[in-house]
């Protein structure tokens, strides 16, 4: 009785706070806690080899990155995808292991080696528990100093690779991405999303040693963990031990090489067959030290940064266009680039390119208003924070910091950064880098059905896909 | 993790590492905190304060699984409509208030439920329950949205699978193969035909039915105050009335002794690939945390059999996904009948029946000898690893509670799937192997590219 008495009490009290509620609006947040990043502790070691250490004993595990300043970038002219060919060999037997006896071993301690390539960056990602560290860093290095490009794994690699670029040819996207990247690049090596046929047979031990040997040298080198790991005094050991005979050698002076200037371009790659079309709209835009760099991410964010967009409300939700539409900014070193990305169903192609070329006018021609601006701040500072939850978030933006040259306390001052850009700022980074003027417009699809209206928009080459 | 476009929906597994890559390690205990409203609605919370963010998870009892005859892809098209708007939140205004507020969100369909969350600064708990609530409470079912998102789910079709190589196939063809009960062998993106022909009333009665706080799990995982977190949800979800409890469609599978084989013609496809597919055993019973290891044998990590033995050794091989539950769920995420099933993309220089042949070599000289010690160990240690990996983030501890409380109404498998994974011999390996995975109870389907698409290269 008692009971029953005592739940109707707190029924009532319930529903009187639910009433109290008002659902007409969004809650009131209280203030963001704020967070501080892990304290990062770095040192170089005589041989060049900078070494940051980043302290986070929330899960039993590191996460460590040998990152080189030496990516796509540094591909010879003849050779495009020869990084990325290096960074597939070097875990496939080093001196002292066969492929087999370095997977085994890994596997054994639950830890996994992979080696990735970007634009500007040739990185050793390595994982694993806290209590494998030693081991792990240990094989990280016999990868990074000792690989030996067996023959015949290196034949093996060499007609896989063939077989995964046939593949990835068979998605209209990595063909836009191909086409759109080879017109806004001309003859810089960012011109290639990936190998070409021609250059994967030109893969040798000859070539891969040279790059290796050129560009995989401690003094251009960052190796960085983060995680939970031993004592400052033991880990310093460890690198040490494992890293401290490596010879330093100067590198070839930097070539200059400029980027070509934006020019208007029409490219249909004919993708028969095709039921939408994939497009690309863009031009050359910033690197991440450019004063530029924020006003355009936050003019990307507003533009096509997410659901909250303005191509996403228009293309998408108001016009039913296409199933998405963003922007992709990317900030490489010598030159990034900034593209509008939608695929629009093949009948209404034409007046949805009017419609981006529309939005991408309206950027250049009227500053953001105050409510856009507030929000895509709030949207980038949360993505930053979001992106640090996991080990690999942090290390990850720790690399960046330095394989671009980014000052130190480029986190730590990274949300003061976003939230001091003005619209005036976004404007003028936007006639610079976002507008359609000179803008290269690439769309994947099946010519026989979208050349018509394409060319509304001007005069038009077509290529054929898988050539 | 993080999924950039609103009601993506369909989850196509892209790694070729197989799942299962989602449970702690054994040094790795996830707490949790679970419970019921007065409406059924259930509740799991899990606090882990060193980064402020929250994940709000919340699953929904329905997925593709659930739909009838002539309404394919419905649960799929109503997911979509989640996003258009309910009595406080205006159409799109879901996104506004979430990306504005620093979050991320999303929307996806699986087989046995459907599921929405969003990550956001944890300041922003409130606001987060509050959107979640109002469309659960209240949500804008109109002629004019229900037309707006048909459009949207017919692009993502063309989008996501007809404009795709190999994912025709699998969302159309293989589960009308593997399975002959309607429940399991329908397209999960649906037809065209279909789609067009849903009405708003269908979608009323869909949201009544299924969209019930009964019918829901929610859960929290982050930077929060439990005693906070439980008035809040008491607050905005604690008066939303119950419903009927939805009848469960009868998805039992015919008992069958002979797979079936068929080739399909992919006009996108450059590169042959195949599926190889068997009714598996029921989820959670030993014989099926045998087949879950033995498939990490073959799949996870460097040394395991496939890579050591086809991609290299045999060189026929160069992608491929694997798993219970495979193409849309995985271990941890259907209900029965499940299967084992594995998607093999291959050299063109080798026939399908070939590359077929040395899969199930892989599997019958596992019956046959069994898996020495050392390898066995091996595996553990990768499986032990890359469950500390996945549970970093506070989305993927929300999703796994969730998932876990709906599926089994054991939350706590969080940390007992991977115990059960353990206790696993190679005898085990080798009994399970045999009774479930040999060639005559096998389906079988080539996707061969089309002579059109090669004659273009």
């Amino acid at each position: 009785m008692k009971q029953r008495i005592l739940t109707a009490f707190l029924l009532a009290a319930g529903l009187a706070q639910a009433q109290s509620l008002d659902r007409t609006k969004a809650p009131a947040s209280p203030p963001p806690r704020p967070y501080k990043l892990p304290p990062t502790f770095e040192t170089k070691l005589p041989n060049g080899l900078t070494i940051v250490l980043a302290e986070d004993a929330r899960v039993p595990m590191i996460t460590a990155r040998l990152a080189f300043v030496a990516g796509n970038k540094k591909d010879p002219k003849d050779i495009p995808g020869l990084a990325g060919s290096l960074a597939s060999m070097l875990t496939q037997g080093t001196k002292t292991r066969t492929y087999k006896q370095l997977a085994e071993e890994l596997d054994t301690i639950g830890a996994a080696i992979t080696a990735v390539t970007s634009a500007d960056a040739l990185t050793i990602n390595g994982s694993s528990l806290s209590a494998d560290a030693p081991r792990l860093i240990e094989l990280m290095a016999d990868v990074a100093r000792n690989a030996t490009f067996p023959a015949e794994e290196l034949t093996l690699h060499v007609q896989n690779r063939r077989q995964s670029v046939t593949l990835q040819r068979g998605q209209p996207a990595y063909l836009a991405n191909e086409e759109f990247r080879k017109r806004i690049y001309g003859d810089h090596p960012y011109a290639h999303v990936g190998p070409t046929m021609g250059a994967i047979d030109k893969v040798d031990q000859q070539a891969l040693g040279t790059f290796r040997d050129t560009w995989m040298v401690p003094n251009n080198a960052y190796l960085i963990l983060v995680g939970k790991f031993p004592a400052r005094a033991e880990i310093m050991r460890l690198i040490t031990a494992r890293f401290g005979s490596w010879q330093q050698k100067q590198m070839p002076a930097a070539e200059s090489r400029k980027v070509p200037e934006p020019t208007r371009q029409i490219v249909i790659v004919d993708r028969p067959g095709s039921v939408q079309a994939d497009v690309r709209i863009g031009r050359v835009a910033v690197s991440q030290t450019d004063q530029d760099y924020f006003p355009e991410l936050m003019g990307s964010t507003i533009e096509g940064g997410g659901a909250h967009s303005r191509l996403f409300e228009d293309i998408r939700e108001k016009r039913g266009f296409a199933y998405d539409a963003h922007t992709e900014p990317a900030a490489f070193a010598e030159g990034g680039v900034y593209a509008v990305v939608t695929q629009i169903r093949n009948d209404v192609v034409g007046e949805a390119l009017e419609a981006v070329l529309g939005h991408m006018k309206q950027l250049t021609a009227e500053a953001v208003t105050k409510e856009e601006l507030a929000d895509a701040k709030n949207s980038v500072n949360g993505f930053y924070l979001l992106r640090l939850e996991p080990q690999s978030g942090l290390a990850n933006q720790l690399v960046t910091i330095k394989v671009m040259g980014l000052p130190k306390d480029y986190l730590e001052t990274y949300t003061t950064k976003v939230n001091s850009v003005e619209p005036e700022q976004i404007q003028a980074a936007a006639k610079k880098y976002m507008g359609p003027e000179n803008a290269a417009i690439v769309v994947v699809g099946d010519a026989s059905k979208i050349s018509e209206q394409v060319g509304k928009l001007g005069k038009v080459e077509i290529v054929k896909a898988n050539q | 993790m993080i999924r950039k476009l609103a009601g993506w929906g369909l989850t196509l597994a892209v790694c070729a590492v197989s799942a299962g890559a989602a449970e702690p390690a054994a040094e790795v205990h996830i707490p949790f905190e679970k419970y019921k409203l007065k409406n059924g609605m259930r509740v799991v919370l899990s606090r882990d304060s060193s980064v402020p963010v929250i994940a709000v998870y919340l699953l929904y009892d329905v997925g593709s699984r659930s739909e009838e005859q002539g309404r394919t892809g419905f649960a799929h098209l109503f997911e979509h409509m989640m996003f258009e708007g309910s009595a406080n939140i205006k159409k799109g205004g879901h996104f506004g208030f979430v990306e504005g507020n620093g979050g991320q969100m999303n929307g996806s369909t699986h087989p046995d439920y459907t599921d929405y969350y969003e990550t956001m600064p944890s300041n922003r708990l409130a606001l987060a329950l509050w959107l979640e609530s109002d469309r659960m409470r209240s949500l804008d079912i109109s002629a004019e949205n229900l037309k707006n998102q048909q459009e949207a789910v017919k692009q993502e079709r063309r989008l996501s699978f007809d404009n795709q190589p190999y994912n025709t196939a699998i969302v159309d063809r293989w589960p009308a193969m593997a399975f002959s009960n309607f429940q399991s062998s329908h397209s999960l993106i649906g037809s065209f035909e279909d789609l067009n022909a849903a009405s708003v009333d269908d979608v009323k009665n869909f949201f009544r039915t299924y969209y019930a706080p009964n019918n829901a799990v929610l859960s929290i995982a982050g930077d929060f105050q439990i005693a906070e977190a439980k008035k809040l949800v008491e607050d905005y979800f604690g008066d939303i009335p119950a419903q009927a409890q939805p009848k469960r469609p009868d998805m039992t599978e015919a008992v069958r002794e002979k797979g079936k084989t068929e080739t399909v013609q992919d006009p996108h496809a450059r590169v042959p690939g195949l599926i190889v597919g068997w009714p598996g055993p029921k989820r959670h019973t030993p014989e099926w945390y045998a087949l879950y290891m033995l498939d990490a044998l073959l799949t996870s990590g460097e040394s395991s059999r496939l890579r050591l033995n086809m991609i290299k050794g045999k060189q026929s091989l160069l992608q491929y996904q694997t798993n219970l539950g495979w193409p849309f769920a995985g271990p941890q995420d259907y209900k029965e009948p499940g299967q084992y099933a594995a998607f093999l993309v291959y050299k063109p220089n080798f026939k399908g029946e070939e590359v077929l042949g040395q899969f199930q070599d892989e599997i019958d000289k596992i019956v046959k000898e069994g898996i020495p010690a050392k390898e066995l160990e091996r595996v553990k240690s990768v499986l032990r690893y890359s469950k500390v990996d996945g549970l970093q983030t506070s989305l993927s501890r929300a999703q796994l509670l969730a998932q876990f409380e709906a599926l089994d109404g054991k939350p706590e498998m969080i940390d007992e799937d991977f115990t059960n994974l353990f206790t696993v011999t190679s005898a085990q390996i080798q009994a399970a192997a045999g009774k479930y995975l040999g060639a005559e109870r096998r389906d079988v389907m080539y996707i061969q590219p089309a002579p059109a698409a090669e004659g273009k290269q």
